[in-house]
C-alpha cells in the first residue's frame, strides 16, 4: 500500500510514532494481554533495540510496526501516515534465516525483485553491491544448505536491503549464531546501517548487542510488555568487536543489568 | 562405451580411483553366486522344474517368450501410468483445497484417514462387479494404492513453509498467487516427491494384485494364468519382468526428482 506515506527518498529512514499501543491476543476467558499500552517513537535513521526477557510483546511491538497485526488499541503512524496495511518500505530479518531452500542465495535476495515487480538489473546491481558488503562474493549461485549459518544470515539480510526500504525490523537476527560470527556480523550491520542510515527496529536478548550497536536502548518487562527504561547510547561509531575498552559501556550494560534486576526478571544472591 | 568408460576411470588426480566400478562388480558378482548356487542346487538334487525352476530356465524363458511376456509388460506399465497420473493429478490439487479451506479439512479428513487405513485391494471384487474384469478396474485400484500417500504427504507440503516467511511476503505486498507460485507450490516439491515415491512403490504392488483378481492382461494375469498351468518357470520369469517394470518406474521417479528439484541434491 502506497497509502503510507512511503513515497519518499530512498536515501532517509522513516520516524515510528505510537501512541498507547496496547495488544490483546484472542478475546474472552482466554485473551491474552500481550503488550501495553505503550508509546514507542523512533526518529528518522535511529538506530533502536528492545531488550527484554521472552515473551514480554518485543516481537509483537515489531510486527505492529509492520502493519502485519493490529493494534488492539492505540495507533501507529510511520512518517505521519496511520498504519492501515502491512507496512512496505520495509525490510524484516528474524532470528531464523527463512531463506527458500528451493532458490540459491542470489535468487533469495531477487525474490524482492519478483514479487515487488521491481527492475531486474537495477535490483541485481544492488543485489551484488550487497553481496559485496556483506562478504557474499561468490556465493551468488549457492544454495541455503550449502552455506555457512552466518552467511545464511547475511544472505537473509541482504533480502531485507535490496529494495531499499526505509525501516529495517531484526528480530533477535543474530540469536542462532555462534559468538565469533555474531560480534563480526555486528559490525558489518553497523557499518551497513551507517552508510546507509535506515531506521532499525532491533530486538535482542544481548545487553551486548543492544548497547553495541544501538544509539537507544529501550528495555522491556513482560506481563503485559511494558517499557520500563530509555537509555542514550552516547558511544563514538564505528564501534569496536571489544566494547569493554569504554568505560561508558559497562556503564550503560550495567543499567541495564540493574533494571532487569530491579524487575525481579534476574534473582542474584 | 568402453573407451568412455576407461576415460573417466583413468582420469588423473581422482581420489579412490576405481571404487565405483567395486560399487558395480561386488552386486553382479553376488547375483552370480547366488543364481549359480541355485542352478547346482537343481541340477544336484534333480528338482522338477514345476516345483523350483533353474535360472537357466527361466532367463532363457525371458528371450523365448519375449513378445508375450513383454506385452504383459507393456499392458501393467500403461495401467501403472494411468492410475498413478490420475491419483497425483488428483491428490495434489485436492491437497492444496483441503489445506486451504479450513471446513474441507475438517470434513474429509475423517474420511481420508479411514479410506487411508483401508486395504484397498479389499474393493477389487467389487470393482469387478461394477467395471467387469479389464483394464479399468485394475487402473482404479492402482489410483487408490497410490492416492492416499501422495494426498497425505502433499498435504504436509503445503502447510511445510514457515508462518513467519509470510510476515516477509506481506510485506513485500504478496498477492495470494503470488504466495503459491514463488513459495508454496515450490516449497512442497519435496513432500510431493516423498509422497509420489512411496506411491508408485504402492501402484506397483496394487497393479499385480488388480491382475490377479480382475484382467485378462498384465505381468499378474500373466503369472495368475501359469500358475494355473503349473507353468512355474513362466510365473518366475513374470517375477523378474515385475521387478524390472518396478525398476524402470523408480529410475524415472528419481530422474523426475533430479530434473524439477536441482537444489535437493546433497
Amino acid at each position: 500500500m502506497r497509502a503510507n506515506g512511503q513515497e519518499r527518498a530512498a536515501d532517509t529512514g522513516a520516524s515510528i510514532a505510537g501512541r498507547g499501543i496496547k495488544k490483546v491476543f484472542g478475546t474472552g476467558p482466554s485473551a491474552h494481554h500481550a503488550l501495553g499500552p505503550i508509546d514507542l517513537d523512533v526518529k528518522p535513521g535511529e538506530f533502536v533495540s528492545l531488550i527484554g526477557p521472552s515473551g514480554c510483546g518485543k516481537s509483537t511491538t515489531m510486527l505492529l510496526v509492520a502493519g502485519l497485526e493490529k493494534t488492539t488499541e492505540g495507533k501507529i503512524e510511520i512518517d505521519g501516515v496511520p498504519l492501515s496495511a502491512p507496512l512496505s518500505e520495509v525490510g524484516i530479518v528474524f532470528q531464523d534465516h527463512l531463506l527458500l531452500e528451493f532458490r540459491t542465495a542470489i535468487r533469495n535476495v531477487m525474490l524482492q525483485q519478483e514479487i515487488r515487480r521491481l527492475d531486474r538489473q537495477e535490483l541485481r546491481e544492488r543485489a551484488d553491491a550487497l553481496f559485496e558488503k556483506l562478504g557474499l562474493t561468490g556465493a551468488e549461485n549457492r544454495y541455503p544448505w550449502q552455506l555457512s549459518g552466518g552467511m545464511r544470515q547475511r544472505v537473509s539480510i541482504a533480502r531485507a536491503l535490496v529494495h531499499q526500504p526505509s525501516m529495517l525490523l531484526m528480530d533477535e537476527p543474530f540469536g542462532a549464531l555462534d559468538a565469533i560470527t555474531r560480534t563480526q556480523i555486528r559490525h558489518d550491520l553497523e557499518m551497513l546501517w551507517l552508510e546507509t542510515r535506515k531506521t532499525v527496529l532491533f530486538i535482542t536478548h544481548s545487553i551486548e548487542e543492544a548497547v553495541g550497536l544501538s544509539d537507544r536502548v529501550l528495555v522491556m518487562s513482560d506481563g503485559p510488555g511494558k517499557i520500563v527504561d530509555e537509555i542514550h547510547i552516547d558511544l563514538p561509531r564505528p564501534r569496536p568487536a571489544h566494547l569493554g575498552d569504554y568505560p561508558d559501556f559497562a556503564q550503560y550494560a550495567q543499567r541495564v543489568y540493574t533494571t532487569f534486576e530491579k524487575l525481579g526478571i534476574y534473582k542474584f544472591k | 562405451m568402453t573407451t568412455a568408460a576407461t576415460a573417466v576411470s583413468d582420469t588423473p588426480g581422482r581420489p579412490f580411483k576405481g571404487e565405483w566400478i567395486w560399487s558395480l562388480v561386488f552386486p553382479v558378482l553376488s547375483v552370480i553366486v547366488f543364481l549359480g548356487t541355485w542352478e547346482i542346487l537343481i541340477r544336484v538334487l534333480e528338482v522338477p522344474a514345476w516345483l523350483v525352476p533353474k535360472p537357466s530356465d527361466f532367463l532363457s524363458r525371458l528371450s523365448t517368450d519375449f513378445t508375450t511376456i513383454a506385452g504383459h509388460a507393456w499392458v501393467t506399465s500403461k495401467t501403472i501410468a494411468f492410475g498413478f497420473a490420475i491419483g497425483v493429478l488428483i491428490a495434489v490439487p485436492l491437497a492444496l483445497a483441503i489445506v486451504s479451506v479450513r471446513s474441507l479439512e475438517r470434513g474429509l479428513f475423517p474420511v481420508i484417514i479411514f479410506l487411508n487405513i483401508m486395504p484397498k485391494t479389499v474393493v477389487g471384487p467389487i470393482f469387478v462387479v461394477w467395471f467387469g474384469i479389464g483394464p479399468l478396474a485394475s487402473v482404479i485400484i492402482v489410483f487408490l494404492m497410490c492416492f492416499f500417500p501422495v494426498l497425505v504427504d502433499s498435504m504436509s507440503g503445503f502447510r511445510a513453509v514457515d508462518p513467519r516467511l509470510y510476515h516477509i511476503t506481506r510485506s513485500m505486498g504478496a498477492s495470494q498467487l503470488q504466495t503459491f507460485r514463488y513459495i508454496r507450490i515450490p516449497a512442497s516439491m519435496r513432500y510431493i516427491f516423498a509422497g509420489m515415491k512411496i506411491g508408485i512403490v504402492k501402484a506397483i504392488e496394487g497393479v499385480i494384485i488388480a491382475e490377479f483378481i480382475a484382467s485378462s492382461a498384465g505381468l499378474g494375469f500373466m503369472i495368475m494364468r501359469a500358475s494355473s498351468f503349473m507353468d512355474t518357470t513362466l510365473m518366475f520369469s513374470g517375477l523378474i519382468a515385475t521387478a524390472s517394470v518396478a525398476l524402470v518406474f523408480n529410475g524415472l521417479m528419481v530422474a523426475a526428482e533430479r530434473l524439477l528439484m536441482p537444489w535437493a541434491r546433497q
